[in-house]
């Protein structure tokens, strides 16, 4: 089942494409991980889900086919923005409050428990609390109204390393206790390495790649082989190449993770990070379409 | 692809207006207060001043007989004491226009200009209700506490109406009291709600609705409000001071005369016309009177007017017109919100 199916999906700010020909679909009940530099168009596509953005073109469904934005889809996602917008002159009380009597269902205990947890009073104003303490402010009002969808924009940027470890530790609480589904962007690649189960690299307005992880690590590879003998082989598709004057490096995608392999060549698995980073350095060159067209 | 084939059949329950109508007093009771704080102050100033008005008139007309030295002593220092509007009456015409800028203008921007729509708009209630549940009773709620207030005004006003320094439907009365200063503080909020929208930015916002309401304001007292109702005309020359004067001008034979004209005919008699308005003023005794002049030479001078009668009727007209301006401006703020695309 998809918690969100785009079709086509644009957005375009006066003459400026902020995202092009995006189509997802992306998996419930899992931690999607969208991917790429400031301003690639992570934002306008989560703005997107969460109805706060019209697409130019396409189309676009959450839960079940609902449209985004619209009330069903409103009430079963919760969003927490970037830099976390909350009322700074309420207190943490009010915004339990608030967002109790700004929702159909709010469970207030379980609320109160997990700031209580957090050692956050509720006697404290919201714009006095400390980056972490904010953040875990605006994940204890959207986690109690048990969302069937999280989307989290930037949700670790502001923070330091220990806040960042236990924010993604209490979205991982939540996802196993309540099966909820997440979306989030990042550009800390390193904290995703073990969170994320799917990934949606984005750059320039576009989808770059996508898919679970488990099959972008199985089919990727970095090959090493002697730079005489670095032929351009039909059974994968070079992304990134370095070369010496003895030994070219070249990130791969295979398009059959079995395949064996020419001779003369080394090779090994790579990671997140290094996959996403040849991504990024070749932006501009890689075709996009045959990248998300062969993703799915 | 099966979930865009599933359409969803349950209608969702709304959220209850009654839960929203919490938030909007939570976010804005600070609001509401300094509101009601700034009018109770103007109040207990007005109440003093209507008092000592109030006193004096009583004085005035209890002196008899009116032609004696202490009485036309008591009537000159009323006159000069309590006949022009002064500051505090300017200040009063413009309050309709700043409190509803004032309450208007942050509604949406705030909300824009700090992010927290991205809060706001993402929680179950969805950003229509939202929006209502802020604009409903910041509009009605305005228009309710401006209506207290012009009966303050009016109150205030009234023994100078009496003594016939001003009128009611004088430029710094009409639009400050009776129904009309409702309309006047409804188009100062819708005003600031819709240019909330669109600076998304607080200062603008209000500068921007305040700007274009004190435009609306000038335009209604010079050019729309007498012409309410078509004028009534007269050439009696005296013409109570209760009435609103519109214009006059001067007729020979059922012609119209120009102006210049009559200058040149009043000049000629020796009399001062430093201004276009020829006064109606009728002195008694002393050197021949101008106006007595002209008019024994067959000429006749027409005056239109507003009756003070007509008080009632073109206050439900302004408060009419008003209100569905202020109407058209929030159904457009409606629009543009529902199909904002940040």
């Amino acid at each position: 089942m998809n918690i969100i199916e785009t079709t086509g999906l644009g957005r375009r700010y006066a003459s400026r494409w902020a995202l092009r020909d995006c189509t997802l679909s992306l998996p419930a009940g899992r931690l999607v991980a969208l991917i790429g530099p400031n301003g690639a168009g992570k934002s306008t596509l989560l703005n997107i889900i969460v109805g706060l953005t019209a697409p130019t073109v396409g189309e676009i469904t959450v839960l079940d086919g609902h449209p985004a934005g619209s009330l069903a889809a409103l009430d079963g996602i919760a969003f927490v923005a970037q830099d976390m917008p909350l009322y700074r002159n309420l207190t943490v009380g009010d915004m339990l409050h608030l967002t109790r009597n700004l929702n159909l269902s709010f469970d207030t205990a379980a609320a109160r428990l997990r700031l209580a947890d957090l050692g956050i009073s509720e006697k404290q104003k919201a714009g006095k609390l400390s980056g972490g303490q904010r953040a875990q402010l605006a994940l204890s009002l959207a986690l109690a109204r048990h969302p069937r969808l999280l989307v989290l924009d930037e949700p670790t940027g502001p923070l330091d390393p220990l806040a960042r470890h236990e924010f993604m530790a209490s979205v991982m609480t939540a996802m196993a206790d309540e099966g909820i589904s997440v979306v989030l962007s990042s550009h800390m690649l390193a904290e995703l390495e073990r969170a994320a189960d799917h990934l949606v690299l984005v750059a320039n307005g576009r989808i770059r790649l996508n898919g679970p992880v488990e099959d972008l690590i199985d089919s990727h590879r970095l090959i090493t082989s002697a730079t005489a003998r670095s032929d351009d082989h039909a059974g994968w598709e070079v992304i990134e190449s370095s070369s010496t004057d003895a030994l070219t490096h070249r990130v791969v995608r295979l398009h059959d993770p079995t395949m064996d392999l020419p001779p003369g060549c080394e090779s090994r698995s790579v990671g997140i990070e290094e996959l996403t980073l040849a991504y990024f350095r070749n932006g501009a060159a890689a075709p996009s379409a045959t990248l998300t067209g062969a993703s799915r | 692809m099966t979930a865009l084939a599933a359409a969803p059949s349950i209608a969702l329950r709304p959220v209850p207006w009654k839960r929203l109508a919490w938030v909007t007093w939570r976010r804005y009771r600070f609001t509401l207060i300094s509101v009601l704080g700034i009018l109770a102050v103007l109040t207990v100033s007005l109440f003093i001043a209507g008092q000592h008005a109030r006193t004096a008139y009583e004085a005035l007309q209890t002196c008899h007989p009116k032609s004696a030295a202490n009485c036309r002593y008591l009537d000159e220092t009323f006159h000069n004491t309590y006949g022009s509007i002064g500051f505090l009456g300017t200040f009063l015409m413009l309050l309709p226009g700043i409190l509803g800028a004032f309450a208007g203008g942050p509604l949406l921007a705030r909300e824009l200009e700090t992010g927290t729509f991205r809060y706001a708009w993402t929680q179950g209630v969805g950003r229509m209700r939202w929006a209502a549940a802020l604009v409903v009773p910041g509009a009605v709620g305005i228009a309710m506490i401006m209506v207290s207030f012009g009966a303050v005004i009016t109150w205030r006003e009234q023994p100078l109406i009496e003594y016939g320094a001003t009128t009611r439907l004088d430029v710094a009365i009409f639009p400050v009291s009776g129904l009309a200063v409702a309309g006047w503080a409804m188009a100062g909020f819708a005003l600031g709600v819709l240019a909330g929208l669109l600076w998304r930015r607080v200062l603008p916002a209000v500068a921007t609705a305040f700007g274009v309401w004190f435009g609306l304001a000038y335009l209604a007292a010079k050019d729309l409000r007498p012409h309410y109702l078509a004028p009534l005309q007269t050439t009696s020359l005296n013409l109570s001071s209760h009435n609103f004067f519109v214009s006059q001008w001067w007729t020979k034979a059922g012609v119209r005369v120009s102006d210049s004209e009559i200058n040149r005919i009043l000049q000629a008699l020796g009399a001062d016309v430093s201004g276009n308005q020829v006064k109606v003023h009728v002195s008694s005794g002393g050197a021949p009177d101008p106006i007595r002049t002209l008019i024994q030479q067959g000429y006749t001078q027409v005056t239109s007017y507003q009756p003070v009668s007509r008080y009632w009727t073109m206050q439900w007209i302004e408060f009419g017109w008003l209100a569905a301006f202020s109407l058209v401006l929030l159904g457009a703020t409606f629009w543009l919100l529902h199909r904002r695309t940040g």
